[in-house]
């Protein structure tokens, strides 16, 4: 797929900017804090209507403008395809598809599609488990858009069985309405027991591909394991028991949850353990190492995008292909090629290997202006 | 704002703005076209806004609106006595009549289980219901509940409530009518999936 134009108007340091995508690979070049990562961010919005970098919609809109609106027009196998994204300081949407207006924003996920890889990302590694479920979460959406619908539904029953749990425990009484505490607990269990399979089966799609970029880049030597480990204790070989075996181990955490007055099983608690040549990757290794592994589950989630929904998504590299050596930018570079459209961020062009900047397109970004830049041959 | 209108409009203006779905702009033209209006016009709506508060209240047997203790669907003589239809909320009585297929009596929750909004069963008209349906007149309740977490909740609740009072049923989610199944939605999709049933 190939966003061809992008639209800013209010949005973050960007009142009106128009931008036309002309080459597979976009640099935007600038000092920090003029709106390159902003750029990124709108596109990041567009494919999975979250930001990495913030839960409010007030901070995505103009100071002083009541709302901001993202226009993108991508071209995909399947023809041109108009995505809108208006944003309310109120936390408001709307999101728009061909100028008509979605009935829920599930209808909007799945039309452009894109990985993300930014400096941040190292917390990937070096993170609690809450970083790496977010990650999680955000490839199976792309993958699987009915996954958004599930996990919101999931964190909704979670709420009320968390709502009614304290007031259990406010008003000193375990018994207070035990038959409504089994239906919440059904529920938790019945879409809870969906998440853990949908992500036990992204991770085992996602490992064989990850493995193979992580010995490619790191040279064969290290061993890369993905290793989902889910809060609810269960051989997922066997799903038909997932349910009761979930329903069981509420009940034995049933005191521990009265007094915590929260829920303490579920996939709201899960894990992925990544290991290097069998040690935890946190404790493994130096920053060179842990960058290639992030780079290697990146790559993998390029690919296991490209391979499920049949055509190359977006790459988003915020700010970190200059903190990656030359190896590891040839490796990224052998494996994009021209085929994934890719959108950079930069604060020097000096550290780029020559190559990244044949068929790119440079454009200077300053205070939420973009002009282009002629590239001098010379530069790399 | 106060400074854009005289006093009594802005007074109008923010009146307007506290009703569902009325923004500011919608506000300003509903108060400035009442303004235009005759203003015989404009006592016909305050009489109509003043009297549907005073008069309009809640059935006594089904909780649906009424202007009497009992509402018109409770009175008609005409209609099954052996069948409860059981929604959230009056709007869902009036949706229901309208595709005048029903011919049963409705019974209004007033809400749905949702303990971060501090509602539980007995915020609900949930005792009445019990008495109802207790009746030995009554051969079915259908429960007829929006599908979302809390109208799930709701549902199987009511459910375990009366089934030992008599037969339960809950109306079905699927596709809409004339829709294209390549048309619809993963989530009404698979929801239509899991409430298949066997051709006769």
């Amino acid at each position: 797929m190939y966003l061809e134009q992008l639209h800013l108007q209010n949005f973050r340091n960007y009142q009106d900017q128009f931008v036309v995508f002309g080459a597979p690979k976009t640099i935007l070049v600038g000092a920090n804090a003029q709106g390159k990562s902003n750029l990124l961010e709108a596109v990041e919005l567009l494919s999975t209507l979250r930001s990495h970098r913030t839960s409010r919609d007030r901070d995505l809109v103009l100071d002083g403008a009541p709302t901001a609106q993202i226009t993108a027009q991508l071209r995909r196998d399947s023809g041109s395809v108009d995505l809108r994204l208006a944003l309310q300081i109120s936390g408001r949407r709307t999101a728009m598809v061909h100028s008509e207006a979605v009935k829920r924003q599930l209808d909007f996920l799945g039309y452009l599609n894109a990985v993300q890889f930014s400096s941040l990302d190292l917390d990937l590694v070096r993170g609690g488990p809450g970083e790496r479920r977010t990650w999680l979460d955000g490839v199976l959406i792309q993958l699987e858009p009915l996954y958004a619908h599930l996990l919101q539904q999931y964190q909704q029953v979670l709420k009320q069985r968390n709502a009614f749990l304290k007031r259990q425990r406010s008003l000193n009484n375990p018994n207070l309405d035990p038959a409504q505490l089994v239906l919440w607990n059904q529920q938790l269990a019945t879409l809870g027991a969906r998440v853990i399979q949908r992500r036990h089966r992204m991770l085992n799609r996602l490992e064989p591909l990850a493995q193979t970029w992580h010995q490619a880049i790191s040279g064969q030597t290290e061993h890369l394991s993905l290793e989902y480990e889910p809060n609810v204790r269960h051989d997922l070989t066997q799903p038909e028991q997932l349910f009761p075996e979930f329903l069981a181990q509420m009940q034995t955490k049933a005191i521990a949850e009265y007094h915590q007055a929260t829920s303490l099983v579920g996939p709201h608690r899960d894990e992925v353990n990544l290991t290097i040549n069998q040690t935890p990757a946190r404790q493994y290794g130096s920053q060179g190492q842990q960058r290639t592994l992030v780079l290697a589950l990146k790559l993998a989630e390029l690919q296991l995008i490209e391979e499920v929904i049949g055509e190359p998504p977006l790459l988003l590299l915020d700010d970190v292909l200059a903190e990656l050596d030359l190896n590891r930018q040839n490796q990224l570079l052998d494996a994009i090629q021209d085929r994934f459209q890719t959108l950079i961020t930069t604060t020097h062009l000096g550290a780029f290997d020559a190559k990244w900047l044949q068929s790119a397109e440079v454009f200077a970004v300053e205070s939420g202006y973009l002009s282009a830049v002629a590239l001098n041959p010379s530069l790399g | 704002m106060s400074t854009v209108y005289t006093r009594p409009l802005a007074r109008l203006v923010e009146q307007l703005q506290k009703l569902p779905g009325v923004g500011p702009k919608t506000a300003q033209r509903l108060a400035l076209h009442i303004l235009k209006r005759p203003e015989s016009e404009v006592q016909a709506l305050a009489h109509a806004l003043l009297d549907a508060k005073q008069q309009v209240g809640q059935c006594s047997i089904c909780f649906h609106l009424a202007a009497e203790p009992t509402c018109e669907i409770c009175r008609a003589p005409n209609r099954d006595e052996a069948t409860l239809c059981v929604v959230a909320d009056s709007r869902d009585v009036i949706a229901l009549e309208k595709t005048r297929e029903y011919r049963g009596k409705y019974h209004v929750l007033g809400g749905l289980i949702s303990p971060m909004d501090g509602i539980g069963p007995d915020q609900l008209t949930l005792q009445a219901l019990i008495r109802r349906a207790s009746q030995p007149a009554i051969q079915e309740i259908i429960l007829a509940i929006n599908p979302s977490i809390e109208g799930e909740t709701t549902t199987l609740y009511i459910g375990q409530l009366l089934k030992p009072f008599t037969r339960v049923t809950r109306i079905a989610f699927g596709l809409p009518m004339g829709g294209d199944l390549e048309y619809a939605d993963e989530v009404t999709l698979a929801r239509a999936l899991e409430g298949r049933r066997e051709l006769d």
